[in-house]
């Protein structure tokens, strides 16, 4: 944005000049009002071609009261909390709890080779780093679930690494933001010493990221136990299997319970990590 | 040479003895809790890897690399038809994430702190609204989103939708607590009511930052319709389906290669949305 004052050529230019303020000048308003056209215009299209019934949304919603009321209500609560179940339940948790472990420990070198100011080799290695991570957390979990389902065959071990993988990728980019905000100072005064690579990681960058890397892989955690409840869904074990199951058969009082049962763990996962947090910040 | 100092200080203040006696016990904790941790690990590997998997069926090494060798083919005579479903998700994305954004206007409204009109009540419920939208995967707003409205793009809409309000509502009402109180101020020291204030004084502090949080919204977005398909609300995700069905390995590569390449086309568009509005 230019200011709207010209170099002063005399009074006469300034009486002739328009002296209406406007915000933007040109080109400036011409690229800011010109992408809103075309973002507007580009929804207004998608609506008409996706062949949207804007009209029918608010009967949608009223409908949607209608089905939660009388389909989804009152949930079967015996079903969840049957036995079988319930080891199901324990075994996602494990599920989540194992691939998020092995999740960090490949994102540990993948956030070290993908920081621009630690990286072995700033031509290879950092390239390769960064493609690997932006790859791994462009792919759904889901898709990482159904091609390991397709490979491994159904069972937790697709689901654990679908996990990992997810979590490789979700950590990896965060940790590499967090070693490249670090202060420089310890890394030079470790190289100063002749440390190699691996002496000036352990002794000048995880001391100074080992907290806000905690804080990370907890985060993670949150994020990887919300998509363990669901990778069951595509045969990779868990608690989703249930839910595929009775979404299959229409049983959807079973299908809310199921629901309610994903919300109240994930709450409590949620509730966990937030404690854990708050313990880490004040490691801080 | 021990002086027993007031509880509270520091180790530092300890006699030698006392200070290594306290290392040896926490590393001794520090040993015992990393023992429960592999103990917890390899009880959790057993449970869940070699107990459940089907060993027989996923057979030697060589024959796992044989089966991930499938997917090495890509099948090129499929990338037409898969245009149309590519702009669907696209689409869907961007109307998801439009849906989502207008309806976290509320919500965020109730869920900050200094501008929640009736504070018991309206901030909790925002509060407990975006952790439900958030702690709810994508896939079960599908499942619940087709039973309600149908198969098609719109279960995916309000899918998505209703996924991203967690996050931007999130977002925003932090954004709106971190606002400065001057220029609040001084709108209503002019005689503006709720409405402009928030208008000219709320909304120009909040924008950039809501606008950036749209915009990463947006990206994820992307990534996630492409596999509402899976559960019927249109797009690559159904053929992707389609794909794996008819067991056309390289036609699930080649839907793959398509979704890469609208995630590379919204993250394009971030980018450059990121360097001219932030």
């Amino acid at each position: 944005m230019k200011p709207d004052t010209d170099t002063p050529s005399g009074g006469g230019d300034a009486l002739a000049r328009d002296l209406h303020w406007r915000r933007y000048r040109f080109p400036d308003a011409l690229y800011g009002y010109g992408a809103w056209i075309v973002v507007l215009s580009f929804l207004a299209f998608s609506v008409q071609y996706l062949e949207i019934p804007l009209g029918r949304i608010p009967d949608m919603f009223a409908r949607m009261g209608a089905v939660l009321a009388t389909r989804y209500y009152p949930p079967d609560l015996e079903y969840i909390l049957d036995r079988d179940y319930m080891d199901y339940v324990v075994e996602t948790i494990q599920m989540a709890y194992l691939g998020t472990l092995f999740g960090l420990l490949l994102s540990v070198p993948l956030g070290w080779f993908g920081a621009w100011n630690m990286t072995p080799s700033r031509r290879y290695v950092y390239p390769v780093a960064r493609l690997v991570t932006m790859g791994f957390r462009a792919v759904h979990e889901m898709i990482f679930a159904i091609l390991f389902v397709s490979i491994l065959g159904y069972g937790m071990l697709a689901g654990v690494l679908a996990l990992t993988f997810f979590c490789a990728g979700f950590a990896g980019k965060l940790f590499a933001e967090e070693i490249e905000a670090i202060d420089m100072g310890p890394v030079e005064a470790m190289r100063a010493t002749g440390a190699n690579l691996f002496q000036v990681m352990a002794f000048g960058v995880m001391p100074q990221v080992r907290v806000a890397f905690t804080g990370i892989g907890i985060y993670t955690w949150d994020v990887a136990f919300r998509a363990a409840t669901v990778v069951g869904f595509v045969g990779a074990g868990g608690m989703g299997w249930y839910l595929k199951r009775n979404v299959l058969q229409i049983e959807t009082e079973r299908v809310a319970a199921i629901l309610l049962s994903i919300v109240v763990l994930v709450l409590i996962s949620e509730a966990v990590s937030a404690i854990a947090r708050d313990r880490v910040m004040k490691m801080r | 040479m021990s002086r027993p100092l007031a509880a509270g200080s520091g180790a530092v203040a300890l006699g030698v003895d006392a200070q290594f006696a306290q290392r040896r016990r926490r590393h001794g904790v520090q040993f015992a809790a990393f023992l429960a941790v592999m103990v917890l690990v390899a009880w959790s590997v057993e449970v869940t890897i070699i107990e459940d998997t089907d060993w027989e069926r996923m057979g030697s090494p060589a024959q796992v690399l044989e089966s991930a060798g499938r997917f090495a083919r890509v099948d090129w005579a499929l990338f037409p038809d898969l245009l149309e479903p590519a702009l669907e998700t696209f689409m869907i994305a961007c109307l998801g994430t439009l849906l989502g954004a207008l309806i976290c206007i509320p919500v965020a409204w109730f869920g900050a702190m200094n501008i929640t009109p009736f504070k018991p009540v309206t901030y909790p419920l925002a509060r407990l609204l975006m952790t439900l939208s958030r702690s709810i995967h994508e896939i079960v707003w599908a499942l619940f989103f087709v039973a309600v409205v149908g198969l098609g793009a719109m279960a995916g809409i309000f899918a998505l939708a209703v996924r991203s309000v967690g996050f931007i509502a999130k977002m925003t009402s932090e954004a709106i607590e971190d606002i400065k109180p001057g220029p609040v101020e001084a709108i209503r020291a002019v005689g503006g009511n709720g409405f402009q204030v928030m208008l000219y004084a709320i909304l120009p502090q909040v924008l950039p930052q809501i606008l950036s949080v749209v915009v990463f919204e947006w990206e994820i977005n992307i990534r996630r319709s492409a596999v509402l398909g899976l559960v019927g609300a249109g797009g690559l995700g159904l053929v992707f389906f389609r794909q794996m069905n008819t067991f056309n390995f390289p036609g699930v590569t080649a839907v793959l290669l398509a979704i890469l390449a609208i995630i590379l086309i919204g993250e394009l568009v971030s980018h450059f949305a990121r360097k001219s509005v932030i």
